[in-house]
């Protein structure tokens, strides 16, 4: 038994006849294999994310939107951002009021832009929650493929609605999609995450490998993380979750549609941040700029808010916020759509419109030439 | 801050790079290595950095009125004031809710009104002499991350000056460094003053075989901390954390769970801090020598935390009288150490009852070796799995919450139907892959040769950064030995 400590010639404290590494059995890499390692995991880092589209198929057909529990996906949103680029002729960015929140797939904004264009010509890349702030971090860095196309960029006003909807309020609060929003700089006072997890944050969204592994987590492990996943499925392989088979693209209605009016919701007297103080108009700014540094030609979409809900006061503050968001994007050369109010009975809440909210919509926006003449690169 | 989390990758990367070039010029380098420390430390909370500054600048201290002690009686004075203050904030901030809520009930069984008031009116009193307001006051006494550590390397410093056997540091910057070097300031190894001083007080050289080896024990711990100790964590908790709904076979294989996750846990720092440290040219003491291949208690106490276990037998055994006086006083030696190192773990019955059970096995198994028949015909595998299951029975202790939740589990375990367990079959693979390539490491078989092949050692490096990178856990959880 070698259980005596002594002090070896040179080395200061060890175990008498153990090799350090025999005894707490670490694997042993000369500088040659350290380095072929690092070179193996650089290769297969960049390899793998890059080849893995080839195994896993995406249709990227008529109506596609990203599978509503897939919106932390970003790597499948990269993708389907390529997709749309090499199908369609505008690719139509923006929250769940693009995605369609209260409709079926067939009933989105989208779907009735292709039905007046007869043909595919729009591309739905709406995400669930992707609020200004998040958006801009999405275009950054999951977007890449939105390069020389025509985007329909949509404003939801609603992120402006309040402080705490702009992310200026000092409690803490629980946002969408914080990984996307900046870690450090600008500060946001209600975001508290701690410095280990913004760095993670900051390294994932600049790693293809990382955003893969999470995809693959989310796509066939219901998001949790393998070794969560392996306690609820104790018997099971890990290796054939992989089904290789992405979830459907989100046909089942994710709340009931029924008009704001029938769901008890009292009129809102929302307070309105200021366009020059509002963080996330800052934000919206940032996403028009790195889409339009891409030589994209980026078009405004102002949602339609559903002012019928707001009271008086708030009406008019909100009436105030809009013409000051369409003379800034105007005085700066930006085309901006701003479609009439939809009837109250159009709505489901306070921005997302029904299906026949959303078909009057795509009329207006058709019968605006705006969209006729959109080409890339202005 | 955590090894495994982005933020150590950063304060390393930053530290490192300063210290290559300073490393040439002692009093920069320990200057550099302290300030490095102290920020790692005070990352979690900056209110600790005052206790660990205060204990070390006494034992500093001490040993130098030590020195200049005419007498015997004078050096000694000097040596008991430090471990008074080292064993006095060691007790309140870790021991004085355990010792006021024991002797209140105490008072309440025996029918008194008097009662100890909540340890934090302490602290309170003196910050209200000194006219704080009430806002200022603290809520409640919360436990310095690692201060039974640095606690007990401080110590046995100024122990082991007054032994002679270690010289006086006069460098009080090289002290502050020696106590809080940062990458075991936390968990550990309990570094000797012996050890880590002289290295503090040179250059240190780093050839390309440290950096690699450092490397290398660097990824070693870290599989075993983000890959399996947090994967078994998943298993035990949801199991510990239900006892009374769980079976027999779910309990046994969450407690043999556990006896793993402690040892990846904790290993996995040990091995992360020492690869670290040689990356930095220093060498620190081996903490783990595959516990899990013991064939005795005894055994097993010289494999496991070896820093503590020696430090124990160093400044407890020893001057108990160690074995040197017969069986019974031998044994009741082993007993009180062996508590006492229950206790050092933390402030509750379930860790004395964990102390007292290794103090059991350990003179079982002594006698048992002493006994021809189970010495040389027990086989020793037979032995390992003996070991290896009483040390789990004891874990029950251990990582049980209360006493009675640990009654609970082990009556539960002889009692409870045979359910199905639910164990993660990937779990078990992993564990049972990593037991075999442990015995094989352990053992002189053939096996080992098939592991020391430079293409198998690069292909599981590969297999564990493979694993790190896509099926490890995201988020971090602290190591359980940070609370101790």
């Amino acid at each position: 038994m070698k259980e005596q400590l002594t002090f070896d010639k040179g080395r200061p404290e060890t175990t008498r006849g153990i090799r350090a590494h025999d005894a707490s059995n670490t694997l042993q890499l000369s500088a040659r294999q350290w380095l072929a390692l690092a070179a193996l995991a650089v290769v297969l880092g960049m390899a793998v994310p890059a080849l893995w589209p080839r195994l896993e198929q995406l249709s990227f057909a008529a109506d596609y939107r990203m599978p509503f529990e897939l919106s932390n996906d970003y790597w499948l949103y990269e993708r389907c951002t390529r997709a749309a680029t090499a199908q369609s002729d505008v690719l139509v960015v923006g929250d769940s009021v693009v995605w369609g929140q209260y409709v079926k797939r067939e009933q989105t904004l989208t779907h009735y832009l292709n039905e007046r264009a007869g043909r595919e010509r729009f591309a739905n890349l709406g995400l669930d929650g992707a609020h200004p702030a998040a958006l801009a971090g999405l275009v950054e860095h999951f977007a890449s493929g939105l390069r020389g196309k025509t985007i329909l960029l949509e404003c939801n006003l609603l992120w402006m609605s309040s402080p705490q909807h702009d992310l200026q309020e000092q409690k803490e609060f629980d946002f969408n999609h914080p990984a996307l929003v900046p870690q450090f700089y600008p500060h946001i006072p209600c975001y508290r995450a701690d410095v280990s997890t913004r760095l993670g944050n900051v390294v994932d969204r600049n790693s293809a490998f990382n955003a893969w592994t999470r995809h693959v987590q989310q796509v066939y492990f219901g998001r949790s993380t393998i070794p969560e996943w392996t306690l609820e499925h104790p018997y099971a392989n890990p290796l054939q979750a992989i089904t290789l088979t992405l979830p459907a693209t989100g046909g089942k209605l994710r709340h009931k549609a029924e008009p704001w009016t029938q769901q008890g919701i009292a009129p809102q007297d929302f307070p309105w941040v200021a366009l020059d103080y509002s963080f996330q108009w800052r934000s919206f700014r940032r996403a028009v700029d790195i889409l339009q540094r891409r030589e994209n030609r980026v078009i405004v979409l102002l949602a339609p808010f559903n002012e019928h809900m707001l009271t008086a006061g708030s009406r008019e503050r909100f009436a105030q916020l809009k013409a000051g968001v369409i003379a800034s994007l105007r005085g700066d050369h930006i085309a901006c759509i701003a479609p009439a109010l939809l009837p109250s009975e159009a709505y489901a809440d306070a921005s997302h419109p029904l299906a026949c909210g959303y078909k009057q919509l795509a009329d207006e926006l058709f019968a605006s030439n705006v969209l006729g003449t959109a080409e890339p690169g202005r | 801050m955590l090894f495994h989390t982005w933020i150590f990758f950063f304060f390393f990367a930053v530290v490192y790079a300063v210290y290559l070039p300073l490393r040439k010029h002692n009093k920069a380098m320990n200057l550099w290595l302290m300030l490095a420390s102290y920020f790692f430390y005070g990352w979690w909370n900056p209110y600790y950095l005052l206790l660990l500054f205060g204990t070390s600048a006494i034992d500093f201290w001490m040993v130098l009125l030590m020195e200049r002690s005419q007498t015997r009686r004078a050096k000694k004075a000097w040596l008991v004031t430090s471990l008074v203050s080292n064993f006095g904030f060691l007790g309140f901030f870790k021991y004085a809710y355990f010792f006021t809520d024991n002797l209140n009930a105490l008072f309440k069984h025996l029918g008194t009104t008097f009662l100890l008031p909540d340890p934090v009116t302490y602290p309170n009193a003196m910050l209200h002499a000194l006219g704080l307001p009430d806002s200022s006051l603290f809520v409640h006494v919360l436990l310095p991350i690692g201060i039974s550590f640095h606690t007990f390397q401080s110590m046995s410093y100024t122990i082991d000056a007054y032994r002679g056997t270690v010289e006086t540091e006069r460098s009080f910057v090289r002290f502050l460094c020696f106590v809080s070097f940062f990458p075991q300031l936390v968990a550990g190894p309990i570094e000797r003053a012996r050890n880590l001083l002289p290295q503090l007080q040179r250059a240190p050289q780093i050839t390309r075989a440290d950096v690699t080896e450092g490397l290398s024990h660097f990824l070693v711990g870290f599989f075993k901390k983000v890959a399996l100790a947090d994967y078994l964590a998943l298993y035990v908790d949801k199991v510990y954390g239900a006892p009374d709904t769980a079976g027999a076979p779910a309990l046994i294989l969450a407690t043999v769970a556990f006896g793993w996750q402690i040892y990846f846990d904790f290993s996995g720092y040990t091995d992360m801090a020492r690869g670290l440290a040689m990356m930095m040219g220093f060498r620190l003491m081996l903490n783990f020598n595959n516990p899990y291949a013991a064939t005795g208690l005894g055994d097993f106490w010289a494999r496991w935390h070896i820093s503590l276990s020696t430090w124990f037998k160093d400044y407890v055994y020893f001057p108990l009288g160690g074995n040197r006086h017969g069986k019974w006083l031998t044994y009741r030696n082993m007993l009180l150490t062996m508590v006492l190192s229950g206790v050092w773990h933390g402030a509750a019955w379930t860790f004395v009852i964990w102390g007292a059970l290794h103090a059991i096995g350990r003179v079982v198994t002594r006698e048992l070796e002493e006994a021809p028949w189970y010495r040389d015909r027990v086989p020793k595998l037979a032995k390992q799995l003996g070991v290896f299951a009483f040390v789990s029975f004891a874990w029950i202790f251990f990582r049980a919450p209360t006493l009675p939740d640990a009654w609970t589990i082990v009556t539960r375990i002889c009692t409870a139907g045979w359910t199905d367990p639910q164990f993660p079959l990937l779990m078990g693979v992993l564990i049972l892959s990593v037991w075999i390539y442990q015995l094989a490491f352990a053992d002189e078989a053939r096996l080992r040769n098939v592991l020391a092949l430079a293409p198998v050692r690069f292909g599981l490096a590969a297999a564990m950064l493979a694993y790190i990178a896509v099926i490890a856990q995201r988020g971090s959880q602290a190591f359980i030995y940070f609370q101790f």
